[in-house]
């Protein structure tokens, strides 16, 4: 719909109400375009490390977990800081040894390298300790692109109420991309600090397949070029914001993250932003009026948090009729999100029944993700859910539990249970 | 020599721009959508009373405070020119008035030159309601110009002000995936080259229409034009019956239209009444419920007395089309015609 410093915000809705209609549904689709291609910020970008090196990594796993992170630092910009912490039930910084940053540079990988190639495996878990150095290190980068990996095997030895306290002091200060090697680790707390500090989280479990992981990682987070934007909405006043959700590329529900910043107005932070595109679903409730009357149901910004710069606009409407031609309608991009929204749904609680020895709701749930994922095209879930459940009708969601499911599957389709597909045929 | 100062009743030639005797300019007296359009958008919220300050801006269309898209004051106009008047109305339905009219008569001459044009924006295309405002207001320029070239005949000047209309739209912007800006039209132009003879002229593109309205056999009421649209073209050429073809999904597509890529020539023709009636332009907002010239003859005429109550009229018949539904915007416009029997 605009455009501006490169970025785009489409708007894919019907806006046409039945009479005593109320509510709005669109899909923001926010594009930043190659336009903006220029050099990367390196000099305002932080990479933070950080190896889980409790004893539970012995062996294999922390040979791969030292191998990995010697790639992710030979991956590094010249001139972007970055700092290597070792988590066991504390947080230990092994480059550079004072807790401050480096420099990318010839010498300092190497420096770098030959300290990660001393790591151990010896100690307990204390993931919110970890988090509380890397914060600490981002602290001294206000305004940057401050971007975490974080690398763990196991559960969290901490206290719970210790670790969200430690989770939230991060927010807004870095994001971080959390990657479990193995299968002993919990989906539930890495998918916490990656959803909470708008990252993402997989599983590796071969620790073979680290170094190429880490890699990966690092070219996304060298490409960013944004440190910190913002969804910023604005609706009317007799209007309720029922939800504000990421749907692609995940699932991200974003509607309690909401920062009031004006009247009417509020924030939804979204991270640091490089040449990407990000679906939203925005449902918002008003009161209904006359057929004829049309009205400005939201608009939606894009902004630079802290100087508040408008990078795009769009804007959500609703006209009621009383043509029900035209109010029923569904706007193809609602409704596909809809369904890759419920298919993670599907999953989780399929998978959770699964867990708990409850096989009628896990088959029930399990065969509606399977079916919800073949309708929409997303082989990606069709084929994880394949080794979990045995497919006799894809279309009807007709399937059966598998006996034998290996822990490394279940996680995965787990863990990438929000991965969604976009529309088929662009949008 | 038929025209006069209205200020110092000095005789004017019809090319005459200013009265010779007194300076004063022969304007025209002339209202319309445009000029509603103006005054509307001073016009605080509907919603919540607030004052408008954010032309210009993407989102300036709708108010900054309740987010209600603007009314720009084209809801209902009632324009009355004494001589002619016209109604608009958005209607039940739509979320603006992509209707406009112009009407005008030419002050100095006794009796005035009298013209109107009705334009119906075609909604599936970018700002239909510029494209007819604007396609109203140059035709009524050209119909109501001081006349340069007396050689020309009144059906010259209704084509003219067709083309200058086509003109006109196919400049607007055409942004984005919508169709580019078009309209249809009609219009009347009244001259008197006898008192009490009135020549009428009347023009049209697309499906916007004139009536005779009379009560008398004199000159019977009729459908003046003939519909530019799918489903007056499957009539014409025989293929379908009337009602058959109104049923069809296509009945309203309009083959001819004012703006980029229209082709064919606008429908002219030229009424010298037998008798007394009304000459009434509407679009289809008013006869998609009212398409009888009987019925229409019988809401308006007996609000017509001696000449006025035009305005009363045009009221009459857009409250039948609101009653009825008001499902499309509906916009007509009355010129009661006396015609002196000839003895």
């Amino acid at each position: 719909m605009t455009e501006a410093r490169g970025f785009t915000i489409d708007i894919d809705q019907n806006s046409y109400l039945p009479v005593s209609g109320s509510q709005v549904d669109a899909i923001v689709t926010v594009t930043m375009t190659e336009a903006t291609d220029a050099a990367p910020p390196t000099d305002n970008a932080l990479e933070i490390i950080i190896v889980d090196c409790s004893t539970s990594m012995s062996g294999d796993k922390i040979v791969s977990a030292r191998r990995a992170t010697e790639a992710a630092i030979a991956e590094l910009r010249e001139g972007v800081s970055f700092t290597v912490i070792a988590g066991t039930e504390t947080a230990e910084q092994v480059y550079p040894s004072l807790s401050a940053s480096a420099m990318a540079s010839a010498r300092t990988r190497a420096e770098a390298t030959a300290q990660v190639q001393r790591l151990q495996a010896d100690g307990g878990t204390g993931i919110g300790a970890w988090l509380r150095l890397a914060a600490h290190i981002a602290d001294q980068h206000p305004g940057a692109v401050n971007h975490a990996i974080l690398l763990t095997d196991g559960q969290n030895g901490e206290h719970p109420s210790q670790f969200a306290a430690a989770l939230q002091d991060c927010v807004g200060k870095f994001t971080c991309d959390c990657r479990g090697v193995g299968t002993d680790w919990e989906v539930q707390e890495l998918r916490a600090i990656s959803s909470t500090l708008l990252g993402s989280v997989d599983i590796v479990a071969d620790p073979a397949d680290l170094a190429a992981d880490f890699r990966a990682i690092m070219g996304t987070a060298m490409g960013k070029r944004l440190s910190d934007v913002a969804l910023r909405l604005w609706t009317p006043p007799d209007a309720t914001v029922q939800f504000v959700k990421q749907v692609a590329p995940t699932v991200e529900d974003l509607t309690s993250r909401r920062i009031e910043s004006g009247k009417r107005t509020g924030d939804y932070p979204l991270g640091s932003w490089g040449a990407e595109t990000r679906d939203y679903h925005i449902k918002v409730h008003l009161t209904p009026r006359h057929v004829g009357e049309k009205i400005l149901a939201a608009r939606v910004k894009l902004i630079q948090t802290g100087s508040d710069e408008e990078l795009a606009q769009g804007l959500i409407t609703a006209t009621w009729t009383d043509d029900s031609a035209l109010s029923t309608r569904i706007s193809r991009g609602v409704a596909h999100y809809t369904g890759q929204v419920e298919l993670a749904t599907a999953i989780q609680d399929g998978l959770t029944a699964r867990k708990a020895g409850d096989q009628a709701t896990a088959t029930a749930r399990l065969g509606r993700a399977v079916a919800l994922a073949a309708a929409s095209g997303n082989d990606a879930s069709a084929q994880l859910l394949e080794r979990v459940v045995e497919v006799i009708d894809a279309p009807s969601g007709t399937v059966r539990l598998r006996a034998e499911v290996t822990a490394a599957d279940e996680m995965t389709l787990d863990t990438r249970s929000t991965k969604t597909v976009r529309v088929r045929g662009g949008s | 020599m038929s025209q006069f100062c209205p200020r110092c009743a000095e005789p004017a030639a019809t090319a005459d721009q200013f009265c010779e005797g007194c300076g004063a300019a022969l304007r025209v007296n002339r209202s319309g959508t445009v000029a509603a359009a103006a005054a509307g958008t001073q016009r605080p919220c509907h919603g919540c009373g607030q004052p408008f300050a954010t032309q210009g801006r993407l989102d300036g269309e709708y108010c900054p405070c309740c987010g209600l898209h603007r009314r720009d004051g084209t809801d209902h106009i009632e324009i009355d020119l004494g001589a002619l008047a016209g109604v608009s109305d958005r209607g039940h339905v739509h979320v603006r008035n992509e209707d406009a009219m112009a009407l005008g008569q030419r002050v100095a001459g006794k009796p005035a030159t009298l013209a109107a044009v009705v334009c119906d924006g075609v909604s599936t295309v970018h700002t239909p309601e510029l494209a007819s405002r604007a396609a109203a207001e140059i035709a009524l320029d050209i119909l109501l110009e001081a006349d340069n070239a007396p050689e020309h005949t009144a059906e010259d000047r209704a084509h003219a002000a067709v083309a200058a209309a086509d003109r006109t739209v196919a400049r607007l912007p055409a942004p984005g995936r919508r169709g580019a800006p078009c309209c249809t039209l009609v219009s009347a132009l009244v001259n008197w080259p006898e008192p009490g003879r009135p020549e009428i002229t009347v023009a049209w593109v697309g499906d916007s229409r004139a009536y005779w309205l009379a009560g008398t056999e004199a000159e019977p009421a009729r459908l003046l034009t003939r519909d530019h649209s799918w489903a007056a073209e499957m009539v014409t050429a025989g293929v379908l019956d009337t009602a058959t073809a109104m049923a069809d999904a296509r009945a309203h597509a309009i083959t001819q239209w004012v703006g980029a890529g229209s082709a064919g020539e606008p429908g002219v023709l030229t009424l010298r009444p037998a008798g007394s009636g009304a000459l009434m332009l509407c679009s289809d907002g008013l006869w998609n419920y009212l398409p009888g010239s009987a019925e229409l003859a019988a809401v308006a005429l007996p609000m017509i007395e001696h000449g006025t109550g035009a305005l009363k009229a045009a009221a009459a018949l857009t409250a039948v089309a609101l009653e009825r539904g008001g499902r499309d915007n509906i916009t007509v416009v009355v010129i009661p015609i006396t015609v002196r029997s000839p003895s």
